[in-house]
């Protein structure tokens, strides 16, 4: 039972529904009723730009579900890779990418999710696999449609000294779930999920982790912020799993966000599953509206409400943005996030 | 230092659980297993009104269409529910008007109980003996019941669930299942079809309960599933503090406990409820023959600015499944949740809370602390939620977590619900296992390995030991160190 599963055989009941622990709060089963037809073929050549076609070294579109299927670097290659999903229209379809990078490769995955105003439902799947002092950085930009269904959730593998980082940003869609499976080695591998989520209307959007630190001395860093407004909801689930014998693991995660909204939701649940003793693992999560004080402050030195308001959530946001490694995907983020904080 | 001393001794005392006896009473059982006729056999032996009957009889047929819930994360063998007794009363003799009346078998269990809690004394008939209201549950059913004069002189009620069936039944069928539905889940509903007895506190208007009401519950039948059914109402403006601690014998079937606790708390009220649990958890190699605790418990804050406070300290039973909740209606009310859970051998606790805002401004805070040592497995899970109209809510969770040993397992599983733009929610939790640094300073100074753990996990769990009653803090603090026997070297 899974989302593919449910494309494949347009069975709505294969969908995951709110039943399903992992997807309580998002439910697709409740909310597609049939499962759309498959997407028409997209004519690629009549696409605009994407977001970071300027920075990559080379361009993959995959566009209704179809197009390019693997991404490999060969051992001390070093290259960046724009990666666009690209959605259009009402049909249903589904993509398996895979990512291999050998030994010591490096790789900056600039993905981008780009919906039309259609109802289209799609699924992608991303197979990372880091070879030892591998390091990767992903940066994910989710500007889906107000009516697509998007899932998207990928699963990596790390090898002993691979470095793995990953920002994702979104603006939801009408129910959207970006989601990233790590299962770490330890071994003095590094790991930094971060998320940013910035909600309006009706929009949805799940941001969705689960590492498990299988052996001693691994870290990983989670960093995730956003902000609702209007009915939007936004969903957090942040799991570690530290199995027995990982000793020495160090995890921190943190989930912090802003209601603008009377009517906005957030739905958090940062999760802990230890079961080696020597380690020092963390979680904090906060979920509250702008600080009156900081905003009153703003307001006397002369600066519109408004525009204090976006001021304030664009400080609270940009400590996720400044983690972001590439120096100029950090500056389309940052934009990216203005146009939407200020649009 | 003296405390640490004395709970070093204590322990040192100790070689197995030392509450693991059988009293040989004769019992009145009601058959092995469960059907329709055990619910009207429970009933009928507790001369129930019609009303009562019916009630059973209908959460029962819910109970027929339920299914067993497996989310929790314990894992133990499928319960048997016809391989069970639902009812065992000790025998009477004829009304026994005082307490040397009282089986003197029974009177002995008090007495191998040891807890030196003064209810003892006040059990015995001491003269000048502290004033500790007891309703003693013995197997399923209230023995005898204390104080009920002075009580009675301030309004209170205090009595077993079956006496307030009879003697108040317009309180009972008013507040019975308003908190925890018949159908509620699994084990609230087979609780509503099968209780045994419990206890009944209504505190009327505007009155300070005068004393600290508490009971016994102690599991004693072979066999028999004890549940319990406490209903407390605190009506506008009134106080009580009520103390449950429990313990068991040792037996090798796995007993199931499946108690419904419904507290109902109106304006301006309160109500402080602390536990204190240390049932046999099974044998440490094996993890056979402990008690299984699936216990409700949830309170209903319907007044404005009511409050309910509830504290526990478990450290027995072989699987805890338990999460007092409150659910927070009325305008300015407040829940708090102190809990330190302690895991040993074998044991499995999946304990929490679930803050539910749902009125203007209301308040939660929840403290847990959570000690895993040996094979066990130590789960928090929680819920915190605020309604649209929740505007104002606070709430404020810490859980952390502590890991004694190489085998043991600790988990954090806590659900964050906001809907709405004007509540703040913090959460935070850690999992670390002891400083070596500061067990290292602690042995330097002379303790041993055991000693110092004491006096670090006494630290480490004492944000939440302040909060019970006096009485009960000293006791928990031994418990505490008895339950984590064995845990080091």
């Amino acid at each position: 039972m899974s989302v593919v599963s449910a494309i494949r055989t347009r069975d709505a009941a294969e969908l995951p529904g709110k039943r399903d622990e992992a997807w309580r709060w998002t439910d697709l089963r409740g909310l597609i009723r049939q499962v759309p037809a498959p997407s028409d073929e997209l004519d690629v050549s009549a696409l605009h730009a994407g977001p970071f076609d300027a920075l990559a070294d080379e361009v993959l579109v995959v566009a209704n579900g179809r197009g390019a299927a693997h991404i490999g670097v060969e051992p001390g290659e070093s290259k960046v890779v724009a990666l666009r999903i690209v959605s259009r229209g009402d049909g249903a379809h589904a993509a398996r990418i895979s990512v291999d990078v050998e030994v010591a490769g490096r790789l900056t995955i600039l993905e981008s999710y780009e919906g039309d105003a259609g109802g289209y439902l799609s699924q992608t799947g991303l197979m990372l696999s880091l070879g030892k002092d591998a390091a990767v950085e992903r940066i994910v930009l989710a500007s889906d449609g107000a009516e697509g269904v998007t899932v998207s959730q990928a699963e990596v593998d790390l090898a002993p000294g691979a470095r793995f980082a990953q920002s994702v940003l979104t603006s939801g869609a009408r129910r959207q779930r970006l989601e990233t499976v790590v299962r770490h080695p330890g071994g003095h591998a590094d790991l930094r999920l971060d998320g940013v989520y910035l909600l309006a209307d009706k929009r949805h959007a799940d941001l969705t982790t689960a590492v498990t630190h299988q052996a001693v001395d691994g870290t990983t860093q989670q960093l995730t912020k956003g902000v609702v407004r209007d009915q939007a909801r936004a969903v957090f689930q942040g799991k570690i799993v530290v199995a027995e014998g990982a000793d020495r693991t160090d995890a921190r995660m943190g989930h912090h966000a802003l209601i603008l909204s009377d009517r906005a939701e957030v739905d958090a649940k940062p999760e802990l599953e230890i079961y080696a003793d020597d380690v020092s693992c963390a979680h904090g999560n906060t979920v509250g509206a702008l600080d009156d004080d900081a905003l009153f402050y703003a307001r006397q030195r002369g600066i519109p409400e408004d525009e204090a308001r976006a001021l304030l959530t664009e400080a609270f946001i940009g400590e996720v943005v400044d983690r972001i490694g590439h120096e100029a995907a950090r500056e389309i983020a940052r934009a990216w996030i203005g146009e939407r904080l200020r649009g | 230092m003296a405390a640490v001393k004395q709970t070093v001794e204590h322990v040192a005392s100790l070689e197995k659980y030392k509450h693991g006896f059988v009293t040989d009473i004769e019992q009145d059982f009601a058959p092995k297993g469960l059907n329709a006729d055990i619910v009207r056999f429970i009933s009928a032996k507790k001369d129930e009104p019609e009303w009562m009957l019916a009630w059973r009889l209908d959460a029962f047929e819910r109970w027929l269409a339920m299914e067993e819930p497996d989310w929790a994360k314990v894992s133990f063998p499928r319960i048997d529910y016809q391989d069970s007794y639902y009812y065992a009363a000790p025998k009477k003799k004829e009304g026994p008007k005082s307490l040397d009346e009282v089986d003197p078998d029974l009177l002995e269990t008090y007495k191998k109980l040891g807890i030196p809690l003064r209810e003892q004394e006040v059990l015995a008939g001491v003269e000048g003996a502290p004033r500790y209201a007891v309703d003693a549950v013995f197997d399923s059913v209230s023995v005898v019941t204390t104080f009920k004069k002075e009580l009675a002189q301030a309004g209170v009620i205090f009595c077993s669930m079956s006496e307030a069936i009879r003697e108040h039944p317009e309180l009972v069928r008013r507040y019975l299942g308003s908190v925890v539905p018949v159908s509620d889940n699994y084990f609230a509903c087979l609780n509503a079809a099968v209780f045994s007895d419990g206890s009944f506190v209504y505190v009327p208007p505007g009155v300070r309960c005068p004393m600290e009401l508490s009971t016994y519950f102690r599991i004693n039948a072979e066999n028999s599933g004890q549940f319990e059914r406490t209903l407390i109402i605190a009506d506008k403006g009134a106080y009580v503090s009520y103390l449950e601690g429990c313990t068991a014998p040792m037996r090798d079937e796995n007993q199931l406990h499946a108690a419904v606790v419904e507290l109902v708390v109106l304006d301006d009220a309160e109500i402080k409820y602390s536990t204190v649990q240390n049932w046999y958890p099974g044998d440490p190699e094996t993890g056979k023959g402990g008690i299984y605790n699936f216990v409700t418990k949830r309170a209903d804050c319907r007044g404005d600015r009511s409050k309910v406070s509830w504290t526990q300290v478990e450290t027995g039973s072989s699987i805890t499944w338990k999460y007092p909740s409150c659910v927070l209606r009325g305008n300015e009310s407040s829940g708090e949740f102190y809990s330190i859970a302690i895991t040993n051998g074998r044991q499995q606790a999946d304990t929490g809370t679930k803050m539910i805002h749902l009125g203007a401004n209301t308040r939660s805070r929840i403290i847990s602390k959570g000690i895993s040592a040996g094979r066990s497995s130590n789960t928090y899970r929680g819920l915190v939620s605020a309604h649209p109209k929740a505007k104002g809510a606070r709430n404020f969770t810490q859980c952390d977590s502590l890991l004694i040993g190489k085998h043991c397992a600790a988990h954090t599983v806590p659900y964050i619900e906001a809907r709405n733009g004007q509540s703040k929610f913090e959460h935070e939790a850690t999992t670390t296992r002891l400083s070596e640094d500061q067990l290292f300073y602690a042995m330097q100074r002379g303790l041993s390995q055991e000693e110092a753990v004491q006096l670090l996990v006494n630290g480490f769990v004492k944000d939440v030991l302040q909060e019970l009653p006096m009485e009960f803090a000293v006791e928990a603090q031994k418990l505490v160190a008895i339950s984590l026997e064995g845990s080091v070297g």
